[in-house]
Parts: structure tokens; sequence; C-alpha cells
């Protein structure tokens, strides 16, 4: 077995480029991945890719530009996981031996796919229902405001917590003024409760990372544990929201792979795609008991300053979500921070850091698949 | 009606209610008093999914079946945009079947209503089942 490591990471700039070509917007982050780990293209011998809506053929498309030709190379796709799934098979693939350095990109252009009203997918029960993706998450907020007395004011802090952080994100899509709670509740209802300024943007984008084994550069980030896990049931025994099972069963795997607890995290980049998914996932990650994760954003708790840093990015409420690239830019995040690159976002504790990404939508299920990873640097 | 599919065609499965093409439908169906959908012959597990290959709990066969048009809500909300050709507000619930399984539902008025509040299925609009207040005599 070979501990894999993280050698570099790179990102496009995040927004609506309708005019740019995907490709372009993928070799710009791969570009500065392979600088950032100090390799030669030639050294790649295996490329991953993680995208939703592709097009097809986008991994091939990409590698036409980068002199790479040959070798082994797959597109997966798992929602708004698929970035951190191709780097989940790239960690993987390095830890049993199977390749030496791998380049992971993920990659999403979603301004030519979508105008006018948001279209859910016919093909699925709910989506042919009509029901779009902050419904989704209203539901999980509804049941949490009836369950545990979330308040509007408790949703709000998280998107005014990460609007924040997103002013220092010059990659961000949204980097205008920081709102306050009263402007948050006073945006425009959305899906009740969540108003718009809780609810992420969609993106053009692509994040990627090169992934190797010990070469003995210090710089290096030792990935501690990589868990992927698909949905399971969620229907009328589930107890908890939809999302959540899904959350804890890779975080579970995660912490025992890293022999660590959810109280040695340092800082988390975390799927904040509506305000209450941070709400959940941190509970479901273990920061806080079941019932108690929207007291995190109000008490300071998960501030840049704060005991645990969540989302020190802007999250996706800032940054915006390219779906197959959402997971590498919180990867690329998490890197910088535990480095000691991160600039005006750095956060002052940075010896363990977890990223999770959870992709839904799939009804009936309590998510199409998760990916938990806990990364630290070389001691 | 959006923009989708004028001038250009789409990749993605829309629907044929905003320009796609038509898809095979997945949502439950109301037939009568009864949601059709699947139970499973040895662990009685209830679904709202027709075709199962096998009970997705046990692996027994599956069988079809006839769910109560009653039941309790899991959790609701209003949605205050359009989507596809819905037009806002709109109510939509998760409802608990009474002895059957969780489906989602368009409500007949558009409320937040909180868990446990009681349902009944009246009817379907453009293939959503919709729901109403249930009324006991």
């Amino acid at each position: 077995m070979t501990e894999p490591m993280l050698w570099g990471v790179g990102t496009s700039a995040y927004g609506r480029f309708p005019d740019r070509r995907v490709e372009a917007l993928a070799w710009e982050a791969v570009a500065e991945a392979v600088r950032d780990a100090g390799v030669s293209p030639g050294e790649i011998d295996a490329i991953v890719v993680g995208s939703v809506f592709g097009p097809p053929g986008v991994a091939t498309r990409v590698q036409r530009g980068l002199g790479i030709p040959g070798v082994p190379m797959w597109t997966v796709e798992n929602a708004c996981a698929s970035g951190t799934s191709a780097y989940h098979e790239a960690a993987e693939a390095v830890r049993l031996g199977r390749f030496g350095c791998v380049l992971v990109l993920g990659v999403e252009q979603m301004s030519t796919l979508f105008s006018g009203a948001i279209v859910p997918e016919a093909t699925d029960p709910e989506g042919a229902s009509s029901l779009p993706l902050p419904g989704l998450y209203a539901l999980q907020a509804q049941r949490y405001v009836a369950e545990f007395g979330v308040t509007p004011e408790q949703l709000a802090a998280v998107a005014v917590k990460n609007k924040r952080n997103g002013l220092d994100n010059p990659r961000a899509q949204l980097r205008s003024a920081a709102p306050t709670v009263a402007e948050v509740l006073a945006s425009r209802m959305i899906a009740r409760p969540l108003t718009f300024l809780q609810c992420c943007p969609t993106s053009d984008g692509a994040g990627a990372a090169i992934v190797g084994g010990d070469r003995g550069n210090r710089r290096d980030l030792r990935i501690e544990a990589s868990a992927m896990v698909s949905g399971a049931l969620w229907d009328h025994r589930s107890a908890d929201v939809w999302g959540f099972a899904s959350v804890a069963r890779a975080a579970e795997a995660a912490f025992a792979q890293a022999g660590r607890t959810p109280a040695e995290i340092d800082l988390l980049e975390v799927h904040d795609a509506f305000t209450i998914g941070e709400i959940i996932t941190l509970e479901a990650v273990g920061i806080a008991p079941r019932g108690e994760g929207a007291d995190l954003a109000p008490s300071g708790h998960t501030a840049r300053d704060g005991a645990q840093p969540v989302n020190p990015s802007g999250g996706l409420l800032s940054r915006g979500h390219p779906l197959g690239a959402t997971g590498m830019a919180q990867l690329a995040e998490i890197a910088w921070q535990l480095r000691g690159e991160a600039g005006s976002r750095q956060v002052a504790r940075r010896r363990v850091g977890l990223v999770e990404t959870m992709g839904g939508g799939a009804a009936g299920m309590d998510g199409n698949a998760c990916v938990v990873t806990i990364l630290a640097p070389q001691t | 009606m959006s923009g989708l599919g004028v001038d250009r065609p789409i990749k993605r499965r829309a629907g044929s209610a905003v320009g796609g093409l038509p898809v095979a439908d997945s949502r439950p169906v109301l037939a009568g008093d009864a949601v059709l959908g699947s139970r499973c012959t040895a662990c009685r597990y209830p679904s709202a999914q027709r075709e199962l290959p096998w009970c997705p709990v046990c692996y027994a066969p599956a069988a079809e079946e006839r769910f109560a048009v009653t039941g309790a809500v899991w959790s609701s909300t209003v949605v205050e945009i359009p989507v596809g050709t819905r037009k806002p507000p709109f109510g939509l619930a998760y409802v608990d079947l009474d002895d059957g399984p969780r489906v989602l539902v368009h409500l007949a008025e558009p409320a937040v209503l909180g868990p446990g509040a009681r349902l009944r299925i009246t009817g379907t609009d453009d293939g959503d089942l919709v729901a109403a207040m249930e009324v006991r005599a």
C-alpha cells in the first residue's frame, strides 16, 4: 500500500462564462495544478475527470491540449460529488499501487445549459413533479424548523458568514458586499424558508489536482483518508432528513480510516449549496450533535477566526456551484489553507482539514453519492 | 414556457412540457381510491416504484400493490419560483401514506404544513398527485 499524497491543486475563476470553451476552463485549472505540483505533464500516468453535463467526451477534448496521450482515463458522474468522486478514485488508485501520478479534473459549464425557469430531471419522479433543488433542501429545512426549532436567523447566519468569507476569494462568483441577517431574510423567497441569498448560484468553472505517492516533497499533503459512498433508500422508515445518512456514512468511514475524531478537524470545506445544507452536513460529520448544528454559525464556532472554521473560501454560496468542479474547488481551498497559502482567508490552526461533497437529487435515495476526505501537512 | 429548446437543441431530458422530447413517466399513479406501487411478498416493504427487479430491502419478489390515499405529512414547503411549466406559488409535501411509501405530492392549497398533518390525495394535476387536508367525518 502507498499512502497517497496531494501534490498540487489548481482552479479556474468561477462565474458565468458562456463565451468560454469548456476545455479552456479545464486547461486553466490543469495548468495551475501541474505548476503547483512541480511535475511535467509527461509524468502523469492516468486522468480521472468528474463532470455532470460534460459534454460527452469532455475528458478527451481536454486531453487534446495536454499532450498526455494514451494513458488510462475515465469520467465519473456522481451529481455534485463528481469532482471529489474522481479525486477519490485517483487517491485509491495510488494507494493500491495502480498509478504513480494521477491528474484529477472537475469541470462544468452551466451557463449554456439553462435558460429561464429551472427544469428538473424529467425522468425522475420528483423532478417530473417539479421539485426543484431548492425545494428539496427547503423540505429538509422545514423539517428542522418543526423538529428542532431552527429559526430563519440561524439559517441566514450561514449565508452571512460564507458570503463574508467570499469577499476575500478573488475567484468566487459572488463578491459583492456581505449581507446582514436582515438582508438575507429580506431577499426574494425561493422555497420557504429559503430565500435567494441562501441559495448558491449555478456556475462555470474547473478545478484540478495532482495525486501521487510519497516523493519526499515536504510541501505535499498527506491524504489521511478518502471515503466515497453511494446512496441508500430514503423512505418512510427514515428518521433523518434526506442527505443526512449518506454524509454520516462517508464521514464515519473517513474518520475510521484517518484514526481521527471530528474534534480534531481544524477547518472544513462542506457542501453549502443551501444554508440548511451546511447545518445538516456539520451534524452528519459530527461537528455538532443532531439538531444542534444551527447554532454553529451564530455562535461564531464556524467563523474564519472560530474554533472550527467552515467554508473559509466562501463556500458554494459565494464561489458558485459548477457541479463537477465544486469538490475540486473545495479541495484546492483546503490545500492552500493547510500549506498556509490562503492569504487574507488564512485560518490560524491548520494541522488537519476536511472536505465533504454531497451529490443528490435522485428520488427516494438519501443521496447520489458523498465523498469525505481528510488531509494534513507532513509533520 | 421557458427558453429551453428554443433556437437550438438541448442535451437534457427536460420533458415535452418544456420543449424536450417526452419521457416515460416515473411518478406514482393514482388509480381511483389507491396509489399504485409495489410491496415485498416477504418483508412487506412498500415502494412507490413499479417494475422493481426485487425488493430493495430483502431481495424477495415484489408484487404490485394498491396503497391508501391518506397519510401524514413528513415535511412540506411552498415554492415561490416558476419550475418548468409550474407557476408559483405551489405547495409540495412528502407524505407517508398509511401503511405505504413516502411520496411527493402537490398541495391543493399552498401552505407549509407541520409534520404529522393529515392529508388525502384527492386527484392529479398534469400527472402530479394532489393532496388536501383530510376531513374526517
